[in-house]
């Protein structure tokens, strides 16, 4: 078995893989479907869950179950971190951007693919602070509030806060997603999961 | 301190002076020098008393949080050093955890791969260290499917895998049989003979019947350094109800760091 096989194996690389699969076909299904194909307004609980499905699955596969082995590598482990996080972070994109056909400049591909940048860099943030297998937590608690928030009048102008539910081309929702996958992927290559078993 | 006849310790391949390593409002160690070389050196020592704090740091896992360590002659704090250490050490921690999905052989050769070592002498050197620690005919079974004794034994065997010339071993007999102890503390002298073994453990009969060399250490200081020999010299005059000399030994050891340190000892 090749090295990359074994890293793969470690991280849970094919479990992942399969949820990407599942979180495809169920954004196909549910975007392809008559009334959300007619009314992209429809897709917006899409955007925020199918997001939160692959960058849940990203999150947890940051995690070490041998960390404190993993922490004596020679092999620096910066690169393997930067290549983990982009290559998973650019499949989640690619594929669920296919599986949002049409109106990409309302809520459609190009509000995906904002929607996963932003949302894995909030995990990767948490994987730092809280560790890899609840990584998942954080990016659901603001994705709720915000689903849940954004019917108040006051807040649907707020793009700061409501970024994940601006229509596609909209830079100022496009300049916090990047921004929180910048900082939260940066944290975790360079410092790497939070340390979740302690000694006795 | 209470020192007695010092060991030799060849060659320095660890030099450690001034190390402390604080967690929060604890003092792990506290401004502790020491140095080992080729042979097997024992760390006992209650718990709490700072053995595993000492161990990481000289895994690299842990930054200490004053004083100087050494490996191999070089300071930790260069990447390079750092990185030529991390090739030449060998390491079990407490719990060293590993991948569900993976078999003895994999496991190992997941270890050869992060010491960085030459793909084309990885499966040979993954099936010697598999056999040193008796686990061949069990290489291809999946490590969740073996007992505790055996799970540790796959940590002792990842630890070797590179030939280290460094070998950190905190609680490496725990969960293992007697038979299996015996065998270990063989594999223990003979790995000694070559490398600077640094086992950690409260298990002063392993200390006994392996090592050349044991430093006690209490409160985050060492307490005693000497051979085993000598700490038994110290029990020799209790009570044998107390267990053996060694054991009587180490409790004199610390009885007599603990007044040291209250002052006791200038009354």
């Amino acid at each position: 078995m090749t090295s990359f096989a074994l890293y793969a194996r470690s991280r849970a690389l094919p479990t992942t893989l399969a949820a990407f699969a599942a979180a495809t076909l169920f954004t196909l299904w549910a975007a392809t479907r008559p009334e959300t194909y007619v009314d992209p307004q429809r897709r917006i609980p899409l955007l925020a869950l199918a997001p939160l499905l692959a960058t849940s699955a990203i999150g947890v596969s940051l995690h070490q179950y041998a960390q404190e082995l993993d922490r004596t590598a020679a092999r620096p482990w910066w690169r393997l971190r930067l290549a983990h996080l982009l290559a998973l972070t650019a499949l989640a994109a690619l594929l669920l951007a296919m599986a949002v056909p049409g109106h990409s400049q309302e809520f459609g591909a190009v509000a995906m693919v904002r929607n996963i940048l932003g949302a894995t860099g909030i995990t990767a943030a948490a994987a730092v602070l809280v560790g890899a297998r609840l990584s998942w937590l954080p990016t659901l608690l603001y994705f709720g509030a915000v689903f849940l928030s954004y019917s108040a009048p006051h807040l649907r102008t707020a793009t700061v806060w409501t970024w994940s539910m601006q229509p596609g081309p909209q830079r100022a929702a496009w300049a916090v997603a990047m921004t929180a996958f910048v900082v939260g992927g940066a944290l975790y290559v360079a410092v790497g999961t939070r340390r979740e078993r302690e000694r006795s | 301190m209470t020192t007695m006849t010092r060991p030799t310790t060849g060659t320095g391949a660890v030099q450690v002076s001034g190390l402390t390593v604080r967690h929060r409002r604890t003092t792990a160690l506290d401004g502790v020098d020491l140095d080992f070389g080729t042979g097997v050196h024992g760390l006992l020592g209650p718990n709490g008393a700072g053995k595993t704090s000492l161990i990481r740091v000289l895994a690299t896992v842990a930054r200490p949080t004053g004083g100087r360590v050494e490996l191999f002659g070089g300071d930790l704090t260069a990447p390079r050093t750092l990185r030529d250490a991390r090739r030449r050490l060998g390491y079990l921690p407490q719990d060293f955890g590993y991948y569900p999905g993976f078999t003895v052989r994999e496991f190992v050769a997941y270890v050869a791969w992060l010491k960085e070592m030459p793909a084309d002498t990885t499966p040979a050197a993954v099936e010697r260290a598999v056999a040193r620690v008796g686990l061949a005919d069990r290489i291809d079974a999946k490590i969740r499917t073996l007992s505790g004794g055996m799970v540790r034994r796959v940590g002792i065997a990842q630890a070797v895998v590179n030939a280290p010339q460094l070998l950190l071993l905190d609680e490496p007999t725990a969960g293992l049989d007697p038979e299996q102890r015996v065998e270990f503390r063989s594999l223990l002298r003979e790995l000694g003979e070559e490398a600077t073994v640094i086992v950690s453990t409260h298990l002063v009969e392993d200390v006994a019947a392996a090592c050349t060399d044991v430093t006690l250490i209490e409160r985050g200081r060492v307490a005693y350094r000497g051979t085993p020999q000598s700490l038994a010299a110290l029990g020799r005059d209790g009570d044998e109800s107390d267990g053996n000399t060694t054991e009587r030994g180490y409790t004199a050891a610390l009885r007599a760091h603990r007044t040291h340190l209250t002052g006791g000892g200038q009354a």
